[in-house]
């Protein structure tokens, strides 16, 4: 069992030095691939910490993706601020606007939370349309990023992917995690316990929308052109959806797994992007179907393999 | 105040009209809903997948597309037996999350086949009388495909009701929807009404996709933006009640056109989403749900 972890360990350090030196021996295909799947990572593993911890099912992360988003763009080109301060401007927006709305949106459960945080999207989809600071639909471009070198914007969603998975991994070990499972077992019998449930669940909503939010940020460096039909599209939550639902909602290996499957498999069938998504929904109902926790949820369950265990010893 | 009230009789009768139109996209949603107790988040994209297949079968036969919906309500229903009876049933039971992300996956698959075969270019379901409007003694002017589908929406709601009231198949629905095991007891196969219950909803977004495709353009991506104009009218409507879901339908029509009136045309779908989430916060499941 000691040897199986060292030599866990050894893998991952392993695997974390082949990524960071990825620039200097892989060629840029190869290193944007990675890109994509280190920002999926983490916005994945954002909407994990929600469904699969807290019982959230939000179908409204690109909120955060488009609040995150244009506050880059705004922040860097219409008042000239540095772009690493646009991107954390981005983050804190998003979780005071996850905080404003916290309190309607905490009234409604279940479904009817789905649901709300959609129609949030939706509304601020067509308020940024309508918006003529924000270029209307035609949006605006994140000129400022061309300054950025495609290493540099490789290393910061590289780092944003490992930290989201690292800050995931801490938090279900706190007293916050441990609130949460107790939650999930049993929502009654935590709170005659003194579980504060709201407060659990609204401090991982905070921080998912926080991370959203500068994790989109990173992604328009990338992308360097944002409107509000993309950035506030149902899409974004499609994706993270199906990336958590395949690889294992409510474990942390899940989004690693799913990422990477979605990041090839959107490769693989680049030139067809439709066929794309219908495969992925052809999957992800398939998985449910047969294998309703995902690959990482039931090689847990049948083999007892995890890599990075939440759970105290 | 006269003046005002004059002003505002466009926009008035207009989203009331349009709002029947909406009861009948949110009645399907609404009845799966009270009865599977399932949010079926590819509502929206089955109301658009019949208008393409309203849209095939007029070309196809050239015909009205009015008379489509002899071919384009069965094949609706049988759609909607097949999605329950082997795709949504097997999770039915399993906690309130795999049958949410079934019916979203579904939402995806429909999409993007209606994408593949018939590419992003908007279509409209052309007949004659899209483009009448009717005057009613030079008072108001009407567009005559609103009164249609304000019709068509009076008429599928009111066959539902007498459906749920007389048939076996309504009152079988019905004893499944108030106590599965009760009615599984009484020797009613629970998940068989089920399939049939989707059928029938799927069959009243066949009406809806018709209507949808005479009065707006559509293309394989609106489906989204029925689903949420669908929960609206649930949430405003309440659950499983048909009149409650037509009520919703003609609130939601009046507060977007409303809103379109003295904010800008721009801000029609806004004010109606900011007057859901406004019901949702002060009524967080719904503004007529009995408690």
């Amino acid at each position: 069992m000691k040897l199986l972890q060292s030599g866990r360990l050894y893998g991952i350090i392993l695997v974390m030095l082949a990524l960071v030196s990825l620039p200097y021996w892989a060629s840029r295909y190869w290193v944007l691939i990675i890109l994509l799947f280190s920002l999926n990572l983490a916005l994945s593993q954002m909407w994990n910490l929600l469904a699969g911890y807290s019982g959230l099912i939000s179908l409204g992360q690109q909120t955060f993706i488009g609040l995150g988003g244009y506050a880059l763009a705004v922040f860097s080109i219409y008042y000239g601020l540095p772009i690493w301060l646009s991107i954390i401007i981005g983050g804190m927006v998003s979780a005071l606007f996850a905080s404003l709305i916290s309190a309607p949106i905490f009234r409604m459960r279940g479904v009817y939370f789905a649901i709300g945080t959609w129609t949030v999207a939706e509304a601020l989809r067509i308020l940024f349309s309508n918006w003529k600071y924000v270029g209307y639909g035609m949006g605006l471009f994140v000129k400022p990023a061309y300054a950025l070198s495609f290493n540099t914007i490789y290393f910061t969603a590289l780092g944003a992917g490992m930290a989201s998975v690292v800050l995931v991994y801490f938090l279900l070990r706190s007293k916050l995690g441990l609130g949460l499972m107790a939650i999930r077992d049993e929502e009654t019998a935590s709170e005659t316990l003194g579980v504060d449930i709201f407060r659990c669940k609204l401090t991982c909503f905070l921080i998912s929308a926080g991370v959203t939010g500068a994790v989109s940020g990173i992604f328009y460096l990338n992308n360097i052109f944002i409107q509000p039909n993309s950035a506030f599209g149902i899409d974004w939550t499609i994706r993270l959806v199906f990336i958590t639902i395949i690889g294992g909602i409510g474990t942390i290996e899940g989004p690693i797994i799913g990422s990477f499957l979605y990041v090839f498999l959107h490769q693989l069938l680049s030139g067809y992007p439709s066929v794309s998504l219908l495969i992925l929904g052809i999957i992800a109902i398939g998985v449910i179907l047969v294998a309703p926790k995902g690959i990482m949820g039931t090689l847990q369950e049948k083999l007892g393999f995890e890599i990075l265990s939440p759970r105290r010893r | 105040m006269l003046s005002l009230l004059n002003e505002l009789k466009g926009p008035i009768t207009n989203g009331l009209l349009l709002g029947g139109l909406y009861g009948i996209i949110g009645i399907g949603m609404s009845m799966i809903f009270g009865i599977v107790r399932l949010v079926n988040l590819a509502h929206g994209d089955l109301v658009i997948l019949a208008s393409y297949l309203s849209l095939v079968t007029m070309t196809l036969f050239s015909v009205d597309p009015i008379f489509t919906l002899v071919i384009v309500i069965p094949a609706m229903c049988i759609i909607g037996f097949a999605v329950q009876y082997y795709l949504l049933n097997p999770v039915l039971g399993k906690g309130m999350n795999p049958p949410l992300l079934v019916a979203f996956g579904l939402s995806i698959i429909f999409q993007n086949l209606l994408l593949l075969i018939f590419t992003p270019d908007a279509r409209t379901l052309f007949t004659s009388i899209s483009v009448k409007t009717i005057s009613l003694w030079g008072f108001l002017n009407i567009p005559l495909v609103y009164l249609v589908d304000f019709a068509g929406s009076v008429i599928t709601i009111a066959l539902l009701h007498q459906l749920f009231r007389r048939t076996y198949l309504g009152k079988a629905i019905k004893a499944a929807s108030d106590d599965e095991g009760a009615a599984q007891l009484m020797g009613i196969n629970t998940k068989t009404i089920y399939a049939f219950a989707m059928a029938i909803a799927t069959g009243t977004a066949g009406v809806a996709g018709v209507a949808v495709g005479i009065t707006f353009t559509f293309y394989p991506q609106t489906g989204p933006e029925y689903l949420i104009i669908a929960f609206g009218v649930v949430i405003l409507g309440g659950l499983g009640s048909l009149f409650g879901t037509f009520l919703g339908g003609l609130i939601l029509g009046l507060a977007q056109l409303l809103g379109a009136h003295f904010l800008g045309p721009g801000f029609q779908l806004l004010s109606g989403y900011l007057i859901l989430l406004i019901v949702l916060t002060f009524r967080p499941t719904g503004l007529f749900t009995k408690v």
